[in-house]
């Protein structure tokens, strides 16, 4: 049923146009996302602070509930409720504090000044219509007058990550694979020259060989088009292939950041050591993978106070239960725990 | 993104008599938050109690006063009289016991024969499975209700316990699909293989597995098969195609219409209101009751 | 276009089964019908001085299948009569062929089942949808919570309640037949404003009756699309709220036509009952006065067209539904 994939992703043509907006920067600042529940509004995302450099590849690490994803849709201010951004801002170059904007202002943002891809395994797509007539109706939603241009550009896009433009477009979602989706999703954040790109656990779901095509993609894509993207994940591997930095979450807090292949080589936070600790090698002995002991917060058992990694650490000591840990800066590294603050220097 | 609260669990309690305690908690607070769930399990009761106790207060041939044949209701008889001079509420009550009785066995049978076709199709599956499948299109498509009045004229099925079994032979349909598709999905979940591998036997799964987790689909369509039943015989005998059976409720809408006129002049308002809203409470009831059930089972209903 | 020839192939196969199917269930029936009336017949016309092979002759004019003979013979006599379209005289209209009375009769039930349907559709879709936006407060509730009442009213309670209501109580609507008869029949208004008024309330009491499962279906569809990724995606790369609402529209309406078929089929069954409440001398009346005056040829013709009415009507929506989702489309050119 699926249409096959083609040959793998052709070389990057000389870029059409050189881009025009330069790749923005985003300052998130002490952002806090909450969602009400019967038992109050309890915190998804507490005090996040995160640059993201122009032109960078961002990735951001956790488990499932660590609130990385409620992260991403803040960007676009778009977080669902019973969920809402209580405080905090996220700057984002050439648009301002992206959590002041509404309406018609917000919505033309999102798509031509963000993209977002989503999940392979999410149907990102209106299963009534063909990929080509969303797309007019993503064109038309955002006036652009040439539609036909808009078209050929996601031709071109298409056909640069791998895939027969013409076929694509002519089709419905059930049509596609689930790389070609993913694909798709990419190419619709890209086709109105967005260049912020976050993408949201772009290879999950997907078989190894499509993970690693898809990387590539991401890759090579950032690169031409100048833009500065967001990774969200739960895969480090990802994360190692892709990014250039590195910031790690756990139950709504960012524990720890820095250039990726220094956090993977000497990480700080017991939570990153124990995430790359977990991870079993290709030779050695497999024993030696351990993984961590008890289980991520949800929603409803994040601790208020202190913390909140203390449950599961090692490390754990009195200040731990009381004290939520500074992020000290050491450099290009940022680190929030009590025991690497007692290390190193303050 | 709803928000999930996961219960602490101290280990060690029994997980099975835990749960089923929170299970009772939850369907309480569900009864709490929309009373009108409660309301359906309490008119479903009286109904029942109506039925089984309340033909037992009058005599079996209810007094006629001839000196007040068709009266409108009054404090007297707070439903009016019918052409006889019977008390129309002791009509109603003396009917249910017909309507129940009879619901009560299409119940039955719609559960133990829909039940039944239901697992054997799901878990035979192949062959079998298409040609049940086929079968109960089948009868879904030919109109019940036509069906029914043409097999009367052959048929008498006048009885409680006849009407019963025919309008469950004609109603488990629903049951049988429901019951498959569960089957079906749970199959496809690998709860079926998982017991065998545990050297599990056949009824030990379809027991011990297989029925609680669908026993409130069943106890659903099962409640929603009996809502037609219950409209379909009180309908057979309004038409006037089956003798008269004792006072059901269908007789008396007969009566009232074609016989008291009830729909062109006002006096007889009392003598087909009654039946009138005996039935719809009845359906009512059991509307709520299905409700409930389908909130307190279907999870995701339940988040909003 | 060879896709849907198939589809359509394959659905009138399993029509023309139904239906052989229901003519057999029918044709068992008259055969066994205690009494045996059509012997009883058979007999009065020999006493009458009918010679035997005349008598049997008439017989057979008049069921579709002679008294005497092979139940085989029997029932190639009367499956013949059907593929010839002859469905029998009826005794209580002498003379007149069944399929003359049911083809006056048709128009008065295929009609008011249609209208009601439609309007039921139309009002419960859109409320449907109101109910789904405004499903936290208080109204969206209250629609709800009527659409499922009036779900679970029987047809002919509802019925009798409209026609005490407003034909009886407090009198503005008439409820005895299909039109006036003081009227001349033809295209004039009076006959034909007598007409709409006796139709009201024949077709609120099929709207009204069919309205509830169109609200809570709808409202359910639109509930569970609202929450589909898709709709956040569109809304996520900046799509216009009105190109938003069209996707939630079509794609919580595409479910609800698979029900259409079988909303039909419920009340061209239920019929029967609002036919005899407002005197309306359609297919289910003709079935209920053959069953009463024992016109057995008439019952088993209206039973037959009424079930062809439904098959028809699951096919028609059946057919329509394929076509337009594309899903169903490309999921039998791809297999």
């Amino acid at each position: 049923m699926a249409q096959p994939e083609t040959a793998p992703p052709r070389p990057a043509p000389e870029p059409v146009t050189a881009p025009a907006t330069p790749a923005p920067g985003v300052r998130i600042d002490g952002l806090t996302v909450v969602y009400k529940t019967p038992a109050g509004e309890l915190p998804a995302v507490r005090d996040i602070s995160l640059t993201l450099e122009p032109g960078t590849i961002t990735g951001i690490v956790g488990e499932s509930g660590s609130g990385k994803s409620t992260l991403a849709l803040s960007l676009l201010n778009a977080v669902q409720p019973p969920g809402r951004i209580s405080a905090g801002s996220v700057e984002i170059d050439g648009l301002g504090d992206v959590v002041g904007l509404a309406g018609e202002r917000l919505r033309k943002a999102r798509g031509a000044h963000i993209g977002y891809v989503f999940q392979a395994a999410q149907n990102s797509l209106n299963p009534l219509k063909t990929v080509g007539k969303q797309l007019l109706d993503l064109g038309r939603s955002h006036g652009v007058d040439d539609l036909r241009g808009l078209v050929r550009e996601a031709k071109l896009l298409l056909g640069r990550m791998g895939l027969d433009g013409a076929r694509v477009l002519d089709s419905h979602q059930h049509e596609l694979s689930g790389g070609m989706r993913q694909r798709v999703g990419i190419m619709l954040a890209l086709v109105l020259n967005a260049h912020l790109v976050v993408l949201d656990e772009p290879t999950t779901a997907l078989d190894m060989i499509t993970q690693a095509n898809i990387l590539k993609i991401v890759r090579e894509v950032h690169a031409e088009r100048g833009l500065t993207t967001l990774v969200i994940t739960h895969d480090i591997g990802v994360v190692a292939e892709v990014a250039d930095r590195l910031a790690v979450m756990y139950g709504g807090r960012l524990v720890e950041q820095g250039p990726t292949r220094e956090v993977l080589r000497a990480p700080r936070h017991p939570y990153t050591r124990g995430l790359i600790q977990a991870i079993p090698r290709l030779v050695g002995d497999i024993d030696e993978a351990r993984a961590l002991p008890g289980r991520p917060p949800t929603l409803a058992t994040v601790p208020k106070q202190g913390c909140v990694f203390r449950e599961r650490c090692a490390l754990r000591m009195d200040i731990c239960e009381t004290d939520d840990p500074a992020a000290l800066a050491d450099g290009p590294r940022i680190v929030a725990c009590h025991a690497v603050g007692v290390k190193e220097r303050a | 993104m709803s928000a999930t609260i996961i219960p602490e669990t101290s280990g060690g309690i029994s997980t099975a008599s835990a749960m089923r305690r929170n299970f009772w908690r939850g369907v309480w607070r569900v009864m709490r938050r929309k009373p009108s769930r409660l309301a359906g399990a309490v008119i479903l009761a009286g109904f029942v109690f109506m039925a089984v106790f309340g033909p037992m207060f009058y005599p079996d041939n209810l007094p006629g006063d001839a000196n007040a044949i068709t009266r409108p209701p009054s404090w007297e008889h707070w439903f009016g009289t019918d052409p006889q001079g019977r008390d129309v509420l002791a009509l109603v009550i003396t009917g249910s016991r017909y309507v129940l009785l009879s619901a009560a066995v299409t119940a039955l049978i719609t559960v133990v024969f829909g039940t039944g076709l239901g697992l054997f199709s799901g878990f035979k599956r192949g062959r079998w499975d298409t040609v049940l499948m086929r079968v109960t299109d089948m009868k879904l498509t030919i109109p019940g209700l036509p069906l029914l009045l043409v097999l009367a004229t052959v048929w008498k099925f006048g009885n409680p316990l006849q009407m019963g079994l025919v309008l469950g032979l004609l109603g488990w349909g629903g049951v049988a699909r429901a019951v498959r598709a569960q089957t079906l999905s749970l199959r496809e979940r690998g709860f079926i293989e998982a017991a065998r591998g545990l050297g599990l036997s056949t009824g030990h799964i379809i027991g011990k597995e297989l029925l609680p987790s669908m026993a409130p689909y069943i106890a659903m369509n099962m409640l929603i098969a009996v809502t037609g039943a219950v409209y379909a015989q009180v309908g057979l005998f309004f038409l006037g195609v089956l003798p008269y059976e004792s006072n059901n409720w269908g007789v008396m809408l007969n009566l009232a219409v074609f016989q008291a006129g009830a729909m062109i002049t006002p006096y007889a308002i009392g003598y087909l209101l009654a039946p009138l809203l005996a039935i719809l409470l009845l359906t009512l009831g059991i509307v709520l009751v299905v409700d409930a059930m389908d909130e307190i089972f279907n999870p995701r209903l339940r988040e909003e | 276009m060879t896709v849907i020839a198939r589809r359509l192939a394959g659905h009138l196969a399993r029509g023309l089964v139904m239906i052989l199917v229901v003519a057999t269930i029918s044709f068992f029936i008259v055969n066994n019908i205690p009494g045996d009336p059509m012997a009883a017949r058979y007999e009065k016309l020999i006493e009458g001085g009918m010679s035997p092979e005349a008598a049997a002759q008439a017989v057979k004019v008049l069921y579709g299948f002679q008294p005497t003979g092979t139940l085989w013979q029997q029932y190639t006599d009367y499956m013949g009569g059907l593929l010839h379209l002859d469905l029998g005289v009826s005794v209580s209209r002498p003379g007149t062929p069944v399929l003359d009375v049911l083809g006056e009769a048709a128009k008065w039930t295929v009609l008011p089942v249609l209208v009601g349907t439609l309007l039921s559709f139309l009002v419960g879709v859109m409320l449907g949808v109101f109910a789904a936006i405004k499903r936290k407060s208080k109204l969206g509730d209250a629609l709800a919570i009527s659409g499922s009442l009036l779900h679970g009213i029987p047809q002919y309670v509802l019925a009798m309640l409209l026609v005490v209501i407003f034909a009886t109580l407090i009198p503005i609507l008439p409820a005895d037949g299909p039109v006036d008869i003081l009227f001349e029949p033809g295209f004039n208004a009076g006959y034909i404003g007598s007409l709409v008024e006796h139709a009201v309330l024949p077709v609120v009491t099929y709207a009204l009756s069919a309205y509830g499962g169109w609200v809570l279906a709808m409202k359910s569809s639109v509930v569970t699309v609202l929450g589909d990724d898709f709709i956040l995606a569109a809304e996520l790369r900046g799509m216009k709220r009105s190109i938003v609402f069209r996707y939630i529209a079509r794609n919580a309406i595409l479910p609800l036509f698979t029900i259409l078929a079988l909303s039909l089929g419920l009340l061209l069954g239920g019929a029967v009952f609002i036919e005899k409440i407002f005197n309306y001398p359609g297919l289910g009346l003709m079935l209920i006065n053959g069953v009463n005056d024992r016109d057995y040829a008439l019952m088993s013709g209206a039973f037959l067209l009424i079930t062809s009415a439904v098959i028809v009507a699951n096919i028609v929506a059946d057919l329509f539904y394929s076509t337009i989702d594309p899903r169903v489309r490309s999921g039998e050119e791809a297999a």
